[in-house]
């Protein structure tokens, strides 16, 4: 009897840097997958339901040029960015004339076929096998950067540190390039376009050509968290890359809040640390319905945050209120 | 209509046998009419006389069936609302369409032209003219909104405003424009006499210092009367009488219509 309410929680994870570390890296990864986000619905009323795809594609592209195609890894980054907005090109402007709800199916999809034609053109992605050895010259600079570490008097450091590092540093650049973009004409049009397109057009503005450029800044950030995504799992399978990312995506930018772009590192680094904590708790139930339990706990706090705070932890509650 | 024709008259704005249908319904149907430079004209006519339709039509927000808008002597049919309101001709709405979530001063100086910081390129390349447009911008955004006794609410997000306000702020907006023709849809409704006046009496003013046209919807035909040089009459999609106010009101054209309509209504 007492053996069905073990519960128990341990806390040595929490004092454990490797925890940290590997919490940091995705909270990171998803600071800049979801500033994609903040820029779409935050600040131009795009509702962007496939940014897994983005992410993708900069991915698998990164991937796909240094492996099959032999390509320096420093050219294959910006190549894959390339790739992203092209394909964000492709999909938004027809897309983009749709109704706000008609775009987010068509932004899903778009999604849907990236991952399916990754898990299908075998040739090239490796297909659920797997794509490898696109880390090599990333495994380098990891190590140099370890070498500093040493030198700086750290022994041994933990071996996801550089990446964590370098993940931040991108993360916290692109969220000040960002808001200092936002505060600038440029990103007055986009919010007016946000507000009203109709009322933005009959005061000159091509809005179109704004929601393009928004969803094409949106689409290289996904790239961006790709490749970060990438170099962390060091191999690449399509079911890294189901619609439930562009999700987990949303949760953090509710919890950050809406038109905040400072708010989504604060939200990724709680979203994934209590998604990475509840991991140590353990039930006496099967580990697949452990992990369903997690997102249920992630989703009750989803909900009390909604119910007490619905602008999340940063946004503005009057922006939320006068939207419509 | 050449377009030393267009001149000669002094029309700015030529609409010809307008067409425009929704399912079966000729919303407009053969409206023809032409806009004198620097005049305040009135657009009125009961309801669903398509004066709504003629104005969304006329600002490239519909595209029409058949028949030509001619701007300062070019053909603009079909032109997207973007590109009509960068050559000067501006709009405002009905129902107003304030961007609630920011800020007042925001939604002025969204509609300043020239601004080399709303493309990404300028902002790269040449945030010192953005700045210093900005600074521009921002001045005469609040003297704009000092004249519609708005600066106290500056601050504050456009969604706050009462309706009054709203209609005031939707004229300040689309004056920073710099429109040399403003077609304004009901800019009277729903705000009070006193307001209407201050209203009316800017329209005059910039009529006056800056040779603007207006051309402006209204339904309560009385209200247009001290208002406006020449009041053109809708009824059904086509325009049914064109003149004085005074001509107008005694059209035997104009009584039917507004009769017609009260008892169909």
């Amino acid at each position: 009897m007492t053996e069905l309410f073990r519960f128990a929680v341990t806390l040595e994870a929490f004092t454990d840097l490797g925890f940290w570390t590997g919490v940091g890296v995705l909270a990171g990864t998803y600071t800049l997958f979801t500033l994609g986000l903040q820029i779409n619905v935050g600040y131009s009323g795009i509702l962007n339901f496939g940014q897994v795809g983005f992410m993708a594609l900069g991915a698998y592209a990164m991937g796909i040029l240094v492996v099959e195609a032999g390509w320096s890894f420093w050219l294959a980054l910006p190549a894959s960015i390339l790739v992203a907005v092209l394909f964000g090109l492709v999909v938004g402007l027809p897309a983009l004339r749709l109704r706000a709800d008609y775009l987010a199916i068509a932004t899903l999809a778009a999604a849907e076929i990236v991952r399916l034609t990754a898990r299908n053109a075998r040739d090239l992605t490796g297909g659920n096998q797997g794509l490898f050895g696109f880390d090599g010259t990333w495994a380098d600079i990891s190590e140099t950067i370890e070498g500093w570490l040493e030198s700086a008097g750290w022994d041994n450091p933990e071996s996801l540190f550089p990446l964590f590092l370098v993940v931040w540093i991108v993360a916290l650049l692109a969220t000040a390039a960002l808001a200092a973009l936002q505060r600038t004409p440029w990103g007055r049009v986009l919010r007016a376009v946000r507000e009203d397109e109709d009322a933005a057009r009959a005061l000159g503005k091509s809005t179109l050509a704004y929601k393009l450029q928004s969803l094409s800044i949106a689409a290289a950030l996904g790239a961006i968290a790709g490749w970060f995504l990438a170099l962390n799992l060091s191999f690449l399978t399509p079911q890294a890359f189901e619609p439930l990312i562009t999700f987990l995506g949303y949760g953090v930018l509710v919890l950050g809040g809406l038109a905040n772009y400072w708010g989504i590192a604060i939200g990724s680094i709680i979203f994934w640390t209590v998604q990475e904590a509840t991991r140590f708790i353990e039930l006496p139930i099967s580990a697949e319905k452990e992990a369903a339990v997690r997102f249920m706990i992630v989703g009750l706090l989803l909900i009390l945050l909604m119910a007490f705070r619905p602008q999340g932890m940063f946004g503005k509650r009057e922006e939320m209120a006068l939207g419509d | 209509m050449t377009e030393a024709a267009a001149a000669a008259n002094g029309a700015i704005l030529k609409v010809d046998g307008l067409v425009k249908s929704f399912g079966g319904i000729q919303a407009v149907d053969g409206a023809t009419l032409d806009v004198k430079r620097g005049s305040i004209t009135a657009l009125i006519g009961p309801n669903g006389a398509g004066k709504t339709t003629l104005f969304n039509v006329v600002t490239g927000f519909y595209r029409p069936e058949r028949g030509s808008v001619v701007l300062e002597g070019s053909e603009v049919a079909g032109a997207p609302p973007q590109a009509l309101a960068r050559r000067g001709m501006v709009r405002t709405f009905q129902i107003t369409k304030a961007l609630a979530a920011m800020p007042v001063i925001d939604n002025v100086m969204l509609a300043a032209p020239n601004q080399p910081g709303e493309r990404l390129l300028g902002v790269i390349l040449r945030p010192r003219a953005s700045h210093r447009r900005e600074r521009e911008v921002r001045e005469e955004a609040v003297e704009l909104l000092d004249l519609f006794g708005l600066a106290r609410l500056a601050d504050a997000y456009a969604g706050t405003l009462s309706g009054g306000q709203r209609k005031l702020l939707e004229l300040a907006r689309a004056l920073m424009t710099q429109p040399r023709v403003l077609l304004l849809d009901e800019p009277m409704a729903g705000i009070n006499r006193t307001l209407g006046a201050t209203l009316l009496e800017h329209i005059e003013r910039l009529r006056e210092e800056r040779g603007m046209t207006f051309l402006y919807i209204e339904h309560d035909m009385e209200v247009v009367m001290g208002h406006s040089d020449r009041v053109i009459v809708m009824a059904q999609g086509r325009v049914i009488a064109d003149g004085l106010p005074d001509k107008v009101r005694r059209d035997q054209r104009v009584i039917d219509a507004y009769l017609g309509s009260e008892s169909a209504g």
